[in-house]
């Protein structure tokens, strides 16, 4: 598959992205290497590892990072209750389960890395938020995501039968270790350009009016550039618009006042709502105007 | 003049060489992988490799950001404006495609290994290293070391950055819970224990303990942005926020008010100096550090302010408040568990009536005048 081809697939699955992007993760492929992806919070990243998923038919496998995250998380644990079980039952058949029967593969308990790595089918693996672990399980998989392969002393080392795809997400809540960064390539996700979020909104609400997109998507365009505290990603103009779809608009309101009890789907914390001031709205919605006049 | 596409290897490798000398960390492994990417892809489609070759070559927003400049320098320089020349000879021409085609026809033969042979010459021999450095934003961070804070360059703030992420780092983590040494040993994890008792049918053989847990201190900087600091007071403001991200720290600016402007800090925006400025441009008269400390530890930071507090003070240490308020406010701080460090910009420590009755307050005294002073600091 080429990176136009890859690039034409995410769109029928609901991914629109860049072309740049489409290179990167189509090299991520050839080369075997994770991607890291960076970049503001409700840009794209996790849907990003979803839609590759759904474009290639793969299976999606993910790992939610957090603080304190361990192997037995993340990896492998082994199935004690059935080790138990498989020990009682030889008792009262009177034969002794030995060690090596107990240590088999059917009683190790597989967690997400494990199950991308022994996965029968190709398939795409997400570590979201891989920053919010601890330093030592970043360490840990240097391991899995440089040689695809994961040690379990009492079996030993179990290689990938197919090299998942994998996508590794940061919000910058820590700075990543340069050995991970080394392993992966690597991207940042800005926010989308005006015509690409437009294509995001109606591939995504196809039913919603096309003015009101059109709008909806220009006024969040223009409140990026506002220095607020929290600049809203794709998710939010996505719920936003589908808050005013409900509202039955057919188009943004001129009264500012109107759209102030939407504007939670937009503006996230309390410095930012007190910013964007009725008469600022305004003066962004006029800006709306003035770009309809000059396109007419 | 050579043929462009005499030495394709020597072209990505002088490439390679022009990243490095940009900070970015193209090593062996990194050319071998742009090597490959550019064997994998078509050839109609050679321009997606400045896509490609990004992804490989940058590790952090930083790299990303300088990458489309360094791209086009290298691979078009004719399209950059205003490009100096300093000898008679002409630049190659580099193209892309005709790289791309080179490297596919000679290496993209089975048996040919990228990376071998020309990968592993000395960059520093190719055209672009040659070239003389005297160009913009490669600065030396030995120079920068000794250089007063007021002659710096806007490019010296990722030294400290990287100065403050490594001095964030080394503060010391400190325990959660003091406890008494007790005769039984340590206290048992019951929560554990049980679970790991379940490898044991249900027999805790392997008892775990609770082991105490350490934690980053929190970091207070208050910066005097008074008129008697104000060549400093800018620098100091880059200072602090080079701690906003690495060490969780939390900035104040004060004058003869107290106001709190991490939030401004923390954003990467072109406003923030304005904002900051029109902050303080807000406070008049003299200094008043009581009366901001005050304000400090009993509004802004009422209930955060314990143990594990680390609160830096960058100030001359003049002030209007009476003399022995000072010490009474440092005292208060220093009760409740909260250590004090006070940066000056002067050579030896501020002498000022109030700073004399506080002194055995404050942990320490620092000089911060340049970066060596900073680096000095970190040390300890």
């Amino acid at each position: 598959m080429t990176d136009a081809e890859l690039r034409e697939r995410l769109q029928q699955a609901g991914y629109i992205c860049d072309e740049a992007l489409a290179t990167t993760l189509w090299l991520a492929g050839e080369l075997e290497r994770p991607l890291l992806l960076e970049g503001d919070a409700g840009v794209g990243k996790t849907a990003l590892a979803l839609g590759l998923a759904r474009a290639t038919g793969r299976r999606l496998v993910r790992l939610q990072c957090h603080e304190g995250i361990d192997l037995a998380q993340a990896a492998y644990e082994w199935n004690y209750g059935r080790q138990l079980l498989a020990i009682r039952v030889g008792e009262a058949d009177g034969a002794r389960a030995a060690e090596a029967d107990l240590f088999a593969r059917e009683y190790l308990l597989e967690r997400p890395l494990l199950q991308a790595i022994a996965s029968e089918q190709p398939c795409v693996l997400l570590i979201d938020e891989v920053d919010r672990a601890d330093e030592a399980f970043e360490a840990f998989l240097l391991e899995v995501l440089a040689d695809w392969q994961i040690t379990v002393p009492e079996l030993g080392t179990l290689a990938a039968r197919h090299v998942p795809m994998a996508v590794l997400t940061s919000n910058g809540t820590r700075e990543l270790s340069d050995a991970l960064r080394r392993r992966c390539l690597y991207h940042w996700l800005d926010y989308p350009t005006l015509a690409r979020e437009l294509a995001i909104v109606r591939a995504t609400m196809p039913q919603a009016e096309s003015a009101l997109v059109e709008q909806a998507v220009a006024f969040v365009q223009r409140l990026r550039r506002e220095d607020l505290g929290k600049t809203p990603g794709v998710a939010e103009t996505l719920d936003w618009v589908r808050a005013l779809h409900r509202m039955k608009l057919p188009a943004l309101p001129d009264d500012p006042h109107a759209l102030t009890a939407t504007l939670g789907c937009l503006l996230k914390t309390r410095e930012d709502r007190f910013q964007m001031a009725p008469e600022r709205l305004g003066q962004l919605l006029e800006g709306r105007r003035a770009g309809v006049a000059e396109k007419g | 003049m050579d043929a462009p596409h005499a030495a394709p290897l020597e072209a990505v490798a002088g490439f390679a060489a022009l990243l490095r000398e940009h900070g970015l960390a193209v090593g062996v492994a990194e050319q071998q992988a742009m090597v490959r990417a550019a064997l994998a892809v078509p050839l109609s489609r050679a321009a997606t490799l400045d896509a490609g070759w990004r992804a490989i070559a940058c590790r952090d927003t930083r790299d990303w950001r300088a990458w489309p400049e360094l791209f086009e320098r290298y691979w078009h320089p004719e399209r950059l404006k205003g490009t100096v020349r300093t000898s008679q000879r002409t630049r190659p021409a580099r193209d892309l495609r005709q790289v791309v085609q080179a490297l596919q026809t000679s290496l993209g033969a089975p048996g040919a290994r990228p990376g071998d042979t020309a990968l592993h010459t000395d960059a520093g021999e190719t055209e672009e290293a040659a070239a003389p450095r005297a160009q913009g934003g490669a600065s030396r961070t030995e120079a920068l070391h000794d250089r007063s804070l007021s002659e710096w360059l806007p490019q010296d703030l990722a030294a400290l950055q990287k100065l403050a992420e490594d001095i964030a780092r080394r503060l010391r983590r400190r325990l959660t819970r003091r406890r008494h040494a007790h005769p039984r040993g340590a206290r048992l994890d019951l929560r554990r224990t049980l679970r790991a008792s379940l490898a044991t049918g249900g027999t805790p053989v392997r008892p775990v303990w609770q082991r105490p847990r350490r934690e980053r201190p929190r970091l207070y900087v208050l910066v005097d942005v008074s008129r008697s600091m104000q060549t400093h007071a800018q620098l100091f403001l880059r200072i602090a926020r080079a701690f906003v991200e690495p060490a969780q720290a939390r900035v104040f600016v004060f004058h003869t008010r107290l106001a709190e402007v991490t939030p401004l800090l923390r954003r990467d925006s072109p406003t923030v100096q304005e904002k900051v400025n029109a902050v303080s441009a807000g406070f008049g008269g003299g200094t008043r550090i009581a009366t901001s400390l005050s304000d400090f530890h009993g509004t802004h930071v009422r209930g955060a302010l314990g143990r594990d507090a680390r609160v830096w003070v960058l100030s001359d240490g003049f002030d209007a408040d009476p003399p022995e308020r000072l010490a009474q406010e440092l005292a208060t701080i220093r009760a409740r568990g909260a250590r004090i460090t006070w940066f000056h910009p002067s050579p030896q420590p501020p002498a000022s009536e109030a700073i004399t009755i506080a002194r055995p307050l404050i942990g320490r005294f620092v000089r911060l005048n340049s970066l060596r002073d900073l680096a000095a600091a970190a040390l300890h």
